[in-house]
């Protein structure tokens, strides 16, 4: 127990104390993980969106693509991201390999069909009916479009929510296309795998506690939107 | 100058799906004031038309769709449409403010919608449920939320399908009464599509039978749910009974309601006894059912089955056994013009 209470002791001095390096790492673990998100948000809303709504042949092959996606090992992307982005690989020209940009691809990578998988849940549990019932009532189809995703905003920002957590807490892809480099690449869950390795138990936990943190106030003000009244009085 | 009328109408509508024709009307029209009933059997087509009429419905539609006169375009019909569906789909929030939701789409500021909405939230009752959630309403209360939300953007053309049909009856009798003294004095060509007659009666001057995507008969709704022209508009409208001209003599097959047919219960009573419209057939006695309010019974005839409707409980003392020969008296029935 006293491993553990250290590191609580650690994880809070750690953020009064304004150091450094640990506060580098917070920035970009942040930084690293809302932006693969968001990426992750403007894909796959459209396509989860059309997986829902629209009637195409193989519909229900990309779908159970996407749900198998769901549970994409981050090993697996990161093995890809990074023969992708190798020097003599497709685009290694772009000289992305250890930098966050090539983390916010591998992430975005592994939350996209996250996104996509949930947003088609989520639509599809409202009334099939629901767009034309509101075109009926004088909506355009874009203010229709827009009340159905209101209508789904509980499940939809549940979509979000796990999209965030899959990739800040995956250390997989972040540490194979990162490289763990400190102050350049290193985020949280890498910090901690390092920490461990050396065996500096409780500024590992101190970073794990950090990790929690951040994932608790993410999501407390996803869940707050959430739910917030659809129709306000 | 029908073409410029107000309201809504169709030519040489068609839809098709998969191939296949769903629908095709000629020709429709329903002017302003005035409602039309669409009366016919489950996958008749009604809510097809209904939607083809809104522009609403992703099927392949040919054919022009006239708003007051004029081809219709989405946004003229946009602003001149509010429908009531089958199922009451409301948005997550207060009655109030799905009620104003239509006054809303319209580009109304919240406040002036709920002045605009609020007179027709008193009228249908809805106002002690105004700021309840609408996850905590009955289905009926639903489907009120969502009459009154069409009703209240002044619709030019309202759309109703079947929006009375998963009520229990004493809930769709309210709302019958509600809507259509809601209705009455409105300049809005209403269009209610469904399968009962009552509903067709209450609320509509006009009526329309369509079965399998084609109008067979249109006008008057008294004159048209008590003239059946075939065989099929006659099931639809309860002459069940069918007499073809083989049993009865004459040139055309007869129908008949149920109501209307009933067993010479009283053996010394004259079967030659009949005018024009009184028939007697003779068959064999099938089975009988006690419905409480009414006696069933079913007779087997040389060409097919009769049920007869006896009002009250018929004691068993009073019928004849079963596989007995019997006499059935046809009140009053309706001489098909097309034979089947």
């Amino acid at each position: 127990m006293d491993v553990l209470f250290d590191g609580l002791i650690d994880a809070i001095g750690l953020l009064l104390s304004g150091d450094q390096d640990s506060w580098s790492i917070i920035m970009l673990t942040l930084r690293v993980s809302l932006s693969a998100t968001a990426i992750a948000l403007l894909i796959g809303l459209p396509l989860g969106a059309a997986l829902a709504l629209a009637r195409f042949p193989g519909r229900r092959i990309v779908l159970a693509a996407a749900n198998t996606g769901m549970g994409l090992p981050p090993v697996v992307v990161g093995l890809f991201v990074t023969v992708l982005l190798w020097r003599s690989g497709p685009l290694g020209g772009l000289e992305l390999l250890y930098t966050p940009t090539a983390m916010v691809i591998a992430q975005a990578a592994i939350a996209t069909p996250i996104v996509v998988a949930l947003v088609a849940a989520a639509l599809q549990q409202v009334d099939p009916d629901f767009r034309v019932q509101m075109q009926a009532l004088g909506a355009t189809s874009i203010r229709a479009f827009a009340a159905l995703l209101g209508e789904a905003r509980l499940p939809l920002l549940a979509g979000a929510m796990a999209a965030f957590g899959a990739v800040v807490s995956e250390v997989g892809a972040a540490q194979m296309v990162g490289g763990n480099l400190a102050g350049q690449t290193r985020v949280l869950t890498t910090a901690a795998v390092l920490a461990t390795s050396r065996g500096q138990f409780s500024l590992a936990i101190a970073f794990g506690i950090i990790l929690l943190l951040i994932a608790f106030g993410v999501n407390l003000s996803l869940t707050l939107t959430q739910q917030r009244r659809t129709v306000p009085r | 100058m029908s073409g410029l009328s107000t309201g809504i109408g169709c030519r040489d509508l068609r839809v098709h799906a998969g191939g296949r024709e769903l629908l095709s009307v000629p020709e429709l029209h329903v002017a302003a004031g005035r409602t039309l009933a669409v009366l016919g059997p489950n996958g008749a087509g009604k809510s097809t038309l209904l939607r083809a009429l809104g522009l609403l419905t992703s099927h392949r539609v040919s054919g022009q769709i006239l708003l007051d006169g004029r081809p219709a375009t989405r946004s003229l019909m946009r602003e001149a449409i509010a429908a009531v569906l089958q199922r009451p789909i409301l948005r997550r929030g207060t009655v109030a403010a799905n009620v104003i939701s239509g006054l809303r789409f319209r580009g109304m500021s919240r406040r002036e919608a709920r002045i605009r909405a609020w007179p027709w939230i008193e009228s249908l009752g809805l106002a002690p449920l105004a700021d309840r959630d609408v996850g905590t309403l009955s289905i009926g209360e639903a489907q009120r939320v969502s009459i009154t939300r069409a009703l209240a953007v002044g619709p030019r053309v309202l759309l109703l399908d079947e929006p009375f049909s998963g009520l229990d009856s004493t809930t769709r009798a309210d709302l019958l009464a509600d809507l259509r003294a809601a209705l009455t004095g409105q300049p809005t060509a209403t269009i209610l599509v469904t399968h009962d007659r009552q509903e067709a009666l209450a609320l509509a001057e006009d009526t329309a039978l369509l079965i399998d995507g084609r109008i067979r008969q249109h006008g008057p709704t008294t004159e048209v749910l008590d003239r059946p022209s075939d065989a099929d508009t006659a099931r639809l409208l309860g002459y069940t009974n069918l007499l073809p001209a083989a049993l009865t003599g004459r040139t055309h097959t007869l129908a008949a309601r149920p109501e209307h047919t009933q067993l010479v219960l009283d053996p010394s009573e004259d079967p030659a006894d009949q005018t024009d419209a009184v028939r007697v057939v003779t068959g064999t006695l099938r089975r009988t059912v006690a419905l409480g309010i009414a006696t069933r019974v079913d007779v087997d005839t040389s060409t097919g089955r009769l049920t007869c409707l006896h009002p009250g409980d018929v004691l068993a003392t009073e019928l004849p056994p079963i596989g007995s020969n019997v006499r059935v008296r046809i009140r009053h029935a309706r001489s098909l013009v097309i034979a089947d």
